[in-house]
């Protein structure tokens, strides 16, 4: 199943209580802060199985009301497969000496805020807009920052709030930052 | 301008390394090379409809590329003949006409002056020959499979001619398919802190760093092993072959085959059901170079790249695909660019193989793809050092593959041949070529 399923329901269902938004902002900041650190064991535990993360490629459109981005084509298309096998692996100890580009690191720090949850009519289903803006610092070069719009999709699960999708619409469509490849 | 001779004797040559830091040296290109060769722009299905248009540059001049009513494929200087204010400000729409948004001249989508505003109050009773202010355009444009060109020097020589022996090879990636190829969605822009030039003489056929700069992403399995091709043949070779390609005129590329033996053709990263389209389409000795193949890359001179590439385990065990993709890089400053990223596919591919392709693209070799942010490293170190006072004036070394043999005359393959892909060749190339039209630097 894919979390995209989620989505195609499109409906909201009551506001949501002041206690969940409380418990859904302090989820975010934990879920960036295991990304920050590079803690990744830690970040999949708030990812669901299913996860999966896109960012379209953004544009400058001819119409002042059409998206400013093309779901046609994308920037980063990954999985939770992708980024447990592939990407995060990089920072093994085996792999980290020829991962050149990890190596040192970009230094990412995330901003989220402008949180915006909705319940969806699956129980316990929600979708969140946030705004994020990321800053990555590579080696001695001064910080680049990108900002955008995530709708992410959250579960409460017993195990605690997991992330079951995550789609982010950037705003510059010359994207000037170190490393495309980036978790906003 | 000046054209190298078609496959010119390989030499050893000298390149400076300010030619990727310093500015004059930069100024020198945008008026010796950026004006007088050819250059990639668009790609015919970005545009299919009368109006349809994609903003794109020519080194650092804003072009419009639009299909006009009459179908014909134009390309325009993003400014207004009256005052310079671009007439457009969108990646990309249709457009029937482009308005100016200072005094309103309104130009027709074939590039002709329409309309002007308030006429007989500004210009009086002698009028203004409306004739004399159409939009500027490059002297020409040309197309083949689709890519469009164009060159601002009405003496360079035509595109077929320019593209020389190159034509054959993206034949045989872009002419294998019945339906044609088109680009998918938006290309990504983004911008690199690295000389324009530092990515393409990569892809023009650097075999030699791939197993050092990738080791990672190939030791998480995302390049061909034998453990994936024992699973598709049982008849493994012990290595990799490569060859690269002088094409002349600065166009160079390297093909690399997957280590099997086999007999007949086997298009491994397709669908199965698309193998016999490749057969009739291709000539054998363009069947022997898809057949098989691991990649090819190749730089067409001065900064469009292309690959085809057969990536594994992609999106999970044995979703192995074959994706093509183009680069270009618009030169900014001496230490930056601008690259753009187009993902083409097979109009009428199977969309499950189709998302695959894309994820073979994503995850390797696209913006956000592992082997590229170590390549990326590379580019921008080269631009770096190279600013430095001593740094600059020392030379680089090109001397891997000198002593390569030329392939077998039965080969068949336009171009000069040689063979082996651990090689500097097509970067000494590269920089005959970049040579020529700059003269002496010193």
């Amino acid at each position: 199943m894919s979390a995209d399923n989620l989505s195609s329901t499109g409906e909201y269902s009551a506001q949501v209580s002041g206690g969940v938004l409380s418990e859904i902002t302090e989820f975010l900041a934990n879920e960036a802060a295991a990304m920050d650190d590079r803690d990744y064991a830690r970040w999949l535990t708030y990812v669901d199985e299913r996860f999966v993360y896109r960012v379209p490629v953004p544009r400058t459109p001819d119409n002042a009301f059409a998206p400013h981005y093309d779901e046609r084509s994308m920037l980063i298309d990954e999985s939770r497969w992708s980024l447990e096998g592939q990407w995060f692996r990089r920072m093994d100890p085996q792999f980290l000496e020829l991962s050149w580009a990890e190596n040192p690191p970009v230094r990412f720090r995330h901003f989220v805020s402008n949180i915006r949850p909705r319940a969806l009519k699956q129980a316990g289903a929600f979708e969140v807009r946030s705004n994020v803006m990321l800053v990555g610092t590579r080696q001695s070069d001064a910080p680049k920052y990108l900002t955008g719009e995530r709708t992410d999709h959250l579960l409460k699960a017993p195990q605690g709030w997991q992330l079951l999708s995550r789609w982010v619409v950037l705003d510059q469509s010359v994207i000037d930052f170190p490393q495309l490849r980036v978790m906003l | 301008m000046t054209l190298t001779q078609r496959e010119a004797a390989d030499a050893p040559l000298r390149v400076q390394r300010k030619s990727w830091a310093d500015e004059e040296v930069f100024a020198q290109e945008m008026d010796r090379i950026f004006k007088h060769t050819w250059q990639f722009l668009a790609h015919d299905s970005e545009i299919p409809e009368p109006g349809d248009y994609v903003q794109r540059r020519m080194g650092r001049d804003r072009v419009i590329v639009v299909r006009g009513e009459d179908g014909q494929v134009r390309v325009f200087v993003n400014t207004c003949t009256h005052r310079g204010v671009p007439l457009c400000r969108a990646d990309g729409g249709n457009a029937s006409h482009f308005r100016c948004s200072y005094h309103g001249w309104t130009f027709t989508n074939t590039g002709d002056l329409r309309g002007i505003t308030y006429r007989p109050d500004v210009y009086g009773d002698g009028g203004i020959d409306r004739k004399a202010f159409n939009l500027f355009q490059p002297a020409q444009v040309d197309s083949v499979f689709g890519l469009i060109f164009a060159n601002w020097d009405p003496d360079a020589v035509n595109l077929r001619e320019y593209l020389g022996e190159s034509v054959w090879y993206l034949e045989a990636i872009m002419g294998k398919f019945d339906a044609g190829m088109e680009v998918v969605g938006t290309p990504v822009r983004n911008i690199v802190k690295a000389n324009w030039k530092t990515e393409g003489e990569n892809l023009s056929g650097d075999g030699y760093h791939t197993m050092i700069t990738h080791a990672t992403a190939v030791e998480l399995g995302l390049f061909a092993t034998s453990g994936d091709l024992e699973k598709l043949t049982d008849s493994l070779s012990p290595r990799f072959t490569g060859r690269t390609v002088d094409c002349g005129n600065g166009h160079t590329l390297r093909v690399q085959r997957l280590p099997v033996n086999i007999e007949g053709t086997r298009y491994w990263g397709y669908p199965q059901e698309m193998w016999d389209q490749f057969d009739r389409l291709l000539s054998p000795q363009q069947q022997e170079m898809m057949s098989a193949l691991s990649v090819c890359h190749g730089s067409i001179f001065p900064n469009m790249s292309f690959i085809e590439n057969f990536k594994t385990n992609v999106d999970g065990p044995e979703m192995h695909a074959r994706y093509f993709r183009i680069t270009i890089r618009y030169p900014i400053s001496a230490t930056h660019s601008e690259q753009l990223w187009f993902l083409l596919q097979p109009k009428d591919a199977d969309p499950a193989w189709r998302r695959l392709s894309s994820l073979a693209y994503l995850r390797t070799n696209g913006p956000s793809g592992m082997f590229e942010l170590d390549d990326t490293e590379n580019f921008v170190g080269i631009s770096e050092a190279a600013s430095g006072d001593v740094a600059r004036q020392l030379p680089v070394t090109y001397l891997g593959g000198l002593g390569h043999s030329a392939a077998a005359a039965d080969l068949g393959w336009p171009g000069s041949v040689v063979e082996g892909d651990k090689t500097e060749r097509t970067i000494r190339a590269f920089h005959r070529q970049w040579n020529a039209l700059m003269g002496d630097l010193s």
